[in-house]
């Protein structure tokens, strides 16, 4: 690759392989949650993940050590602490594939993440389609179990911790994390009214923290490096750690890598990812996965960080880059995004249920050229409309779709002006 | 209290109100489907929106999930708000079928009102319309998926406020489907409340399908006939035929909720075979002529032969008024007080409990708030439904329930049970209250020990008794334990679970003092020779000491709706209206008189005059079958009152001062009024005997099968029970019966076959349900008797 | 037909009884029920509903909401692919006219030998092998045309070799 990159959770990372307990240990590993119990008190712990400006991997970027601020660590037990790996948003699937190269980062990270937390129960929660990668995190619960890391007084303290595996069963809902929380239970998996937040009543009606994957790896590496390193790992004064970025849609090379936060996407795009293939030129991009708001070739400097994105229009999102180039339809490329969410509704609240079925027809009517200006009227009204749904689903498929409109407004109107798509049969 | 502004309008509300509730206060109406005043805010159908203009979150918000702060502002008309409300409605009306002509939801639907409010007229989408295959729910409620808006509010209905399990919501994104997992009948007896809170055609009511549109019901406010509890109804009916009963949404005292026994078991006033015309001995004849005779005959016999020689028989079902006139015809005649009911236990303990202090009386409002209820020796489902679904309300906000009885009462929410002996319950009542438990065994005390701490603890304690199940004594324990448990603090209270819809002012109308052993000797002495019973059916409920002495009575006259048994043998018959067909007034079990109002005027349905044709092709002045009259106004005429109800009101007063106020009640806005307290009961006569020895036979009553208006609803035949009788799994095999084999029981002389079951009762115990028409269930429920029960050969 | 054998009912029924709410098991048992029978039938909810105390409505609210709960019969193996936005525009629609053309079958369709049932799924988590697909639980990224094939061949013979 073409720079030199810090290497924390990829660090032990060999193609088609999964590292095992030696491999991890011998990188480092297990030193975050040796320091923890020995040297640390939970508090500290918490102070250490707030102090390293640590944001949540999984969508919002909520500022971590804020949200385990609002945890009640003192109540007495259960407390749960739950692994996000539903990871079903199109073009995201970092999460698996730190799963898949080293599974001891996502145990370390639930190990310390619980010891500062006070919770005594942890559950990793995998999408149905990461069968190999839970039977790999599995096996390597039972060899940090047989060394000590988990299980009943880890490491010889009184600190005590039990992980399970929950296999789900294909809804790309579950990862929003009261829906996660009912399907834990074997309840219906529509999201649930807040507050009040898991933090208060969450699994069980108990204390919850859930966190996404990747968050949880940086945990230890935190504890074991300390804050500043943590921050300095990233590009922008702003930023901090390091983050995974899934690749996928037309560059040359589709694959995930570990780059600092703020790596400007244009980096992203011509280097790491090897350009747009075919020698194309690029037309946009999902920086986030698929409910950022696309970005088009003006905002190929921006860095990769949450404060940047959004500033620039878009989201970090789970920083899957989705990528198109200029022979792409983007009403076409939106139209699939909203077939996604529209399949994805948890049929819950009307906005998402009715809304994104309505709006999926308008946009197939327009990509076959039989759509009329007051469609594409309609469709704006929609926007701010669907943005009221009751969870973040619906809010998420009006990213694409409001900024289809806001910077590719003219391509769709082309469509009814032509009555048929302006570029041709792709 | 926070204040702030809606549209304008300033309003306070308590703290954590919502800006929907604050709404309603001020008189604004924000649309809504997903909330529901019971079942409270969801979230689901973002139809709420409202523009908060100044607040800590301004922007468009739902109002039933924003709590309200102090100094908002907010606006249901700001066009931001406003057009999110019309996109929901457009949202909603894109799949939804455009055929309200053939929906019987058509004229009373929310879904059609918003449609209209949000000015949605021309419909944008193109394309099909999403379809479903519909579910057979079973013989009450007819479901039309493709209707449906998925408010989500049938199924927090079904499952949260009602604890049914068996339907709920299926599939998801745009085909969810709410239903059951195979078609069926709906299990939980209040599947009916699903009619009134799905506001669209999806769950309407199977029993009067397409028989009326909604606006040309007759429809009045009016108190549910089917228990003693009283509940709100607005009965509709059509072309004299009743039609529906839907319950009144507004909170009290049943929160807007019925169950399928008050809602379905309307079919009796409809009946073909219902006896519409008079008889004198065995000729048909006009009402006015039987009231006459009625008069004539009876004063004639007391004149002859002494006013011991009247027996006058009251009932729980006929109204206040007309057993208040039916006293008051009593003293007239210087005979005796009617008896009010047959059952001498029962009677006795609804004596005692009429008399206790009001504040002692739990309402259903106070056994939802309860943060304990002990259930003893009662039966909620079958005697009082909506107790039952009361009850469920209370746990649900925390409380415990206990039940202490022999049987494995069904409730609607978990409960701890401590099976006791019948004759056991009032000594755990005394040794709740403080006894030392004499009697108990101690694998009984240690558990009611521990309730006995809960009991001490809670602040609003509700216990509650049956009057057929604990009797006089039981009663006695109950009061006192409730009185001795109230302070400033505290309050304790008592619910009576009583036959039917005035057996409370029958209780206050009767003396304090049970006159069980008085009605013996009458009936045994050979003096009887006038029976007047009035909407009774002794012939049913009686055991055969008592029909014996009736049958033979020179005059045997009865006024009733339901074609009785008694009906069937009385020399003396006058057609009485139905509940539903009258204005008048019951007395629920906690001792508030309300009124209720008419719905329709007796008269045979066109379904049966016409058979369906409508209009009449042959014309008369009368009203086919119209000679009903409410059986106050029969009773007044005898007794020479005059103008009308308020007439007959105004000598009641008179007469009973503790039904003062009766005059004065209106149906509409649901007036109550308390009846006060009296004179604390004389002690009981002869203590109970003791217990028989050897198997004890108990009878209960069911859901559906017994009280008599739902037992004569053709509809509800499905719900009643088998024809069974329990005993526990060891006494069943020590009688040689396996579960299933037919088994002949025997007590009191009576005799019939019923299935064996086994069930957990404690030994020596074989339970019956009652049935109307059974030979067994003339015996009355809640005593025990020696009986025989043994295996029956042959088919 | 059982719907489970023996020794896994024993094993949920045991599990079962070890956890304080047993409800929250009752994705693992329909998992179960599906890896022996390829599906969950009625009996197989009803089962369910024994196995973990809840009245089988509650599991079919459940059941019906995931995609990858079968309610209804499908072939030995069963192609999900995935047409999600990566996919989509890495010639995913090329794959399906394949796989149509192929299995002689259209999506939600079963081949007449009953070996595979072809249905959508959204994203697999593959982005980065766009496109791709699972058959049962495994993953195939980088189709094309040629790579179908000799899956479908693969994954035939794994069958009936
Ligand atoms: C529709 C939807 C899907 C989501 N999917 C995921 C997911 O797959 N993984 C994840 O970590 N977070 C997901 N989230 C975000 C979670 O709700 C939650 O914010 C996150 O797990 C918190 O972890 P973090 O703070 O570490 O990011 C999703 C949110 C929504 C609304
Ligand atoms: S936006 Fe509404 S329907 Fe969509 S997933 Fe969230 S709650 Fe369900
Ligand atoms: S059936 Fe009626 S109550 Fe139930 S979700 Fe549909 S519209 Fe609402
Ligand atoms: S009433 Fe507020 S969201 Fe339905
Ligand atoms: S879009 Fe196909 S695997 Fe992610």
């Amino acid at each position: 690759m073409s720079r030199e990159v810090p290497r924390v959770l990829f660090a032990n990372r060999r193609p088609g392989l999964t590292a095992s307990l030696a491999e991890f240990e011998r990188g480092g590993g297990y030193r975050g949650l040796r320091r923890a119990v020995a040297e640390l008190s939970p508090a500290e712990v918490r102070r250490l993940v707030a102090d390293s400006g640590l944001r949540g991997r999984g969508g919002a970027g909520f500022p971590t050590g804020v949200k385990w601020s609002f945890f009640p660590h003192d109540a007495p037990p259960d407390k749960y602490l739950v692994a996000n790996c539903d990871e079903m948003e199109p073009g995201t699937y970092k999460d698996g594939e730190l799963i898949l190269a080293d599974p001891h980062q996502l145990v370390e990270g639930l190990i310390v993440s619980a010891y500062a937390l006070g919770a005594n129960r942890a559950t990793v929660f995998i999408r149905y389609d990461y069968e190999r990668a839970a039977c790999a995190l599995e096996r390597a619960l039972a060899e940090a179990r047989e060394a000590g890391y988990l299980g009943e007084h880890i490491l010889g303290s009184d600190f005590s911790l039990e992980i399970h595996v929950h296999r789900s069963a294909g809804r790309y809902i579950l990862g929003e994390e009261t829906a996660l929380l009912n399907g834990l239970e074997g309840r219906r998996p529509n999201p649930r009214l807040r507050p009040p937040f898991p933090a208060q009543k969450g699994l069980f009606g108990r204390p919850t923290n859930v966190q996404n994957v990747e968050t949880l790896a940086c945990v230890p590496h935190i504890v074991a490096h300390g804050p500043q390193w943590f921050r300095g790992l990233a590009r922008t004064p702003e930023g901090a750690g390091t983050k995974l970025f899934g690749l996928s849609g037309h560059l040359e090379r589709t694959e995930c890598f570990e780059l600092p936060i703020g790596t400007p996407l244009r980096e992203i795009v011509e280097e790491w990812g090897g350009g747009v293939w075919r020698g194309r030129r690029f037309k946009a991009c999902l920086p986030g996965g698929a409910s950022t708001p696309f970005l088009d070739a003006r905002a190929l400097d921006v860095p990769m960080d949450f404060t940047a994105l959004e500033k620039a229009g878009s989201r970090l999102g789970t920083a899957g880059v989705t990528v198109f180039d200029d022979r792409t339809c983007m009403l076409r490329v939106t139209h699939n995004l909203i077939s996604f969410f529209a399949r994805e509704s948890c049929g819950f609240c009307t906005p998402c249920r009715e809304g994104l079925p309505m709006v999926r027809e308008c946009l197939a009517r327009l990509e076959a050229g039989r759509g009329t200006l007051d469609d594409v009227d309609w469709l704006k009204e929609q926007v701010p409309r669907i943005n009221l749904s009751f969870c973040a689903l619906a809010q998420g498929a009006m990213g694409p779709l409001s900024s289809l409109l806001a910077l590719f407004g003219d391509e769709v109107l082309d469509h009814v002006g032509r009555g048929r798509c302006p570029l041709g049969e792709g | 209290m926070p204040t702030l502004t809606i549209d304008g309008r300033t309003v306070s509300v308590p703290e954590g109100k919502t800006i929907l509730e604050a709404a309603e206060a001020a008189g604004v109406r924000v649309p809504h489907f997903c909330w529901h005043r019971a079942l409270g805010a969801l979230g689901a159908c973002r139809l709420c929106a409202v523009t908060v203009l100044d607040g800590p979150q301004k922007g468009v918000r739902m109002a039933c999930l924003t709590p309200v702060q102090e100094g908002m502002r907010v606006s249901t008309l700001d066009e931001s708000s406003w057009n999110m409300r019309r996109s929901v409605i457009e949202w909603l009306m894109a799949n939804h079928p455009h055929d309200c002509p053939v929906c019987d939801e058509g004229g009373e639907c929310q879904l059609q009102d918003m449609t209209v409010a949000g000015n949605h007229a021309v419909r944008r989408q193109r394309g099909r319309k999403r379809t479903f295959h519909n579910q057979d729910l079973g013989p009450f409620i007819e479901h039309e998926m493709n209707r449906c808006i998925a408010c989500y509010r049938c199924v927090r209905t079904y499952r949260d406020y009602c604890g049914g399990d068996d339907f709920g919501v299926l599939g998801s994104r745009d085909r969810v489907y709410f239903g059951r997992f195979r078609p069926g009948r709906l299990l939980s007896p209040f599947s009916g409340n699903l009619v009134d809170v799905c506001p669209t055609g999806t769950l309407t009511d199977k029993t009067s399908r397409f028989r009326a549109r909604p606006w040309d019901l007759e429809e009045a406010s009016s108190v549910c006939p089917h228990c003693a509890l009283g509940c709100a109804v607005i009965p509709g009916g059509r072309y004299r035929e009743l039609l529906r009963v839907r319950a009144d949404p507004r909170p009290q005292p049943n929160d807007g909720f019925l169950c399928d026994r008050g809602r379905f078991g309307y079919g009796y006033a409809n009946r073909a075979d219902r006896p519409r015309q008079a008889r004198l001995e065995g000729r048909p004849g006009t009402l006015a002529e039987a009231v006459a005779a009625l008069r004539e005959r009876v004063e004639g016999i007391a004149r002859q032969h002494g006013p011991e020689a009247v027996l006058l028989l009251g009932s729980a079902r006929a109204t206040v008024e007309a057993n208040a006139l039916l006293s008051l015809w009593a003293r007239r005649l210087g005979a005796a007080d009617p008896v009010f009911d047959l059952a001498a236990r029962r009677d006795g303990a609804a004596r005692i409990f009429a008399r206790a202090a009001p504040a002692l009386r739990a309402t259903l409002a106070d056994v939802r708030q309860a943060d304990l209820t002990l259930v003893c020796g009662a039966d909620p489902l079958a005697e009082g439904p909506l107790l039952a679904l009361a009850l469920r309300q209370a746990a649900r906000r925390g409380a415990a329930v206990r039940v202490i009885d022999p049987r494995p009462v069904p409730l609607v929410c978990e409960a701890e049970r401590l099976p006791l002996a019948p004759t056991l319950v009032p000594e755990a009542l005394r040794f709740l209250a403080g006894g030392n438990g004499a009697g108990l065994s101690q694998e009984v005390l240690q558990p009611l020990a521990e309730t006995k701490r809960l009991f001490d603890a809670a602040r609003r304690p509700v216990v509650i008794g049956s009057a057929e199940g604990l009797g006089p004594d039981g009663v006695r324990a109950l009061l006192a334990l409730v009185a001795g448990a109230s302070r400033p603090d505290r309050d304790a209270k008592a619910a009576l679970l009583l036959p039917g819809p005035s057996s409370f002012a029958c209780a206050r109308l009767a003396s304090a003092v049970p006159n069980a052993q008085d009605l013996r000797r009458r009936l045994g002495g050979g003096k009887i020779r006038a029976v007047v019973a009035l909407e009774v059916d002794p012939l049913a409920e009686a055991p055969p000491a008592v029909t014996g002495v009736i049958e033979k009575a020179e005059l045997f006259a009865a006024l009733d709706y339901l074609p009785t048994a008694t009906v069937g043998r009385a020399n003396l018959f006058l057609p009485s209206a139905g509940p539903y067909e009258q204005d008048g007034a019951f007395c629920d079990f906690a001792g508030r008189l309300r009124a209720f109002a008419r719905v329709l005027r007796p008269g045979t349905p066109i379904l049966h005059t016409g058979k369906g044709n409508h209009p009449p092709r042959t014309f008369s002045p009368d009203v086919p079958g119209g000679d009903a009259a409410p059986a106050w106004e029969i009773l007044a005429e005898i007794l020479g009152i005059s103008g009308g109800l308020s007439g007959a009101r105004a000598e009641i007063e008179k007469a009973f001062s503790f039904l003062q106020g009766l005059a004065g009640l209106r149906a509409d806005a649901r007036d109550e009024r308390v009846l006060p307290g009296g004179e604390p009961p004389a002690p009981p006569g002869a203590p109970a005997g003791p217990e028989p020895a050897g198997l004890r036979l108990l009878l209960s009553d069911p859901f559906v099968g017994w009280e008599p208006l739902s037992a004569h609803a053709a509809v509800l035949e499905v719900l009643r029970p088998e024809d069974a009788v329990y005993l526990n799994p060891a006494e069943l095999a020590r009688l040689g019966l396996a579960p299933g084999a037919r088994a002949r029981v025997e007590a009191q002389e009576l005799s019939e076959i019923r299935v064996a079951r086994a069930a957990d009762l404690p030994p020596g115990l074989a339970w019956v349900v009652r049935r109307r028409g059974s030979a067994l269930s003339r015996l009355p429920a809640g005593e025990v008797f020696a009986c025989r029960v043994a295996r029956e050969e042959g088919a | 037909m059982d719907v489970l054998d023996e020794k896994t009912l024993s094993e949920l029924a045991a599990r079962v009884r070890a956890y304080p709410y047993p409800r929250e098991m009752v994705v693992d048992v329909l998992r179960a029920i599906q890896e022996r029978r390829g599906w969950v039938s009625d009996e197989g909810v009803e089962l369910a509903a024994q196995l973990l105390r809840i009245s089988p409505l509650e599991v079919e609210e459940v059941a019906t909401f995931y995609d990858k709960i079968y309610r209804r019969p499908v072939g030995r193996k069963v192609i999900h692919l995935c047409d999600s936005v990566c996919c989509f525009s890495r010639g995913g629609e090329d794959i399906l006219k394949h796989l149509e053309k192929r299995l002689q079958i259209t999506l939600g369709q079963t081949t007449p030998d009953g070996m595979f049932t072809l249905l959508p799924t959204c994203c697999l988590g593959a982005c980065g092998q766009a496109p791709a697909m699972s058959v049962n639980l495994r993953l195939y990224g980088h189709l094309t045309p040629e790579a179908v094939d000799r899956i479908l061949e693969e994954e035939r013979r794994e069958v009936s070799p």
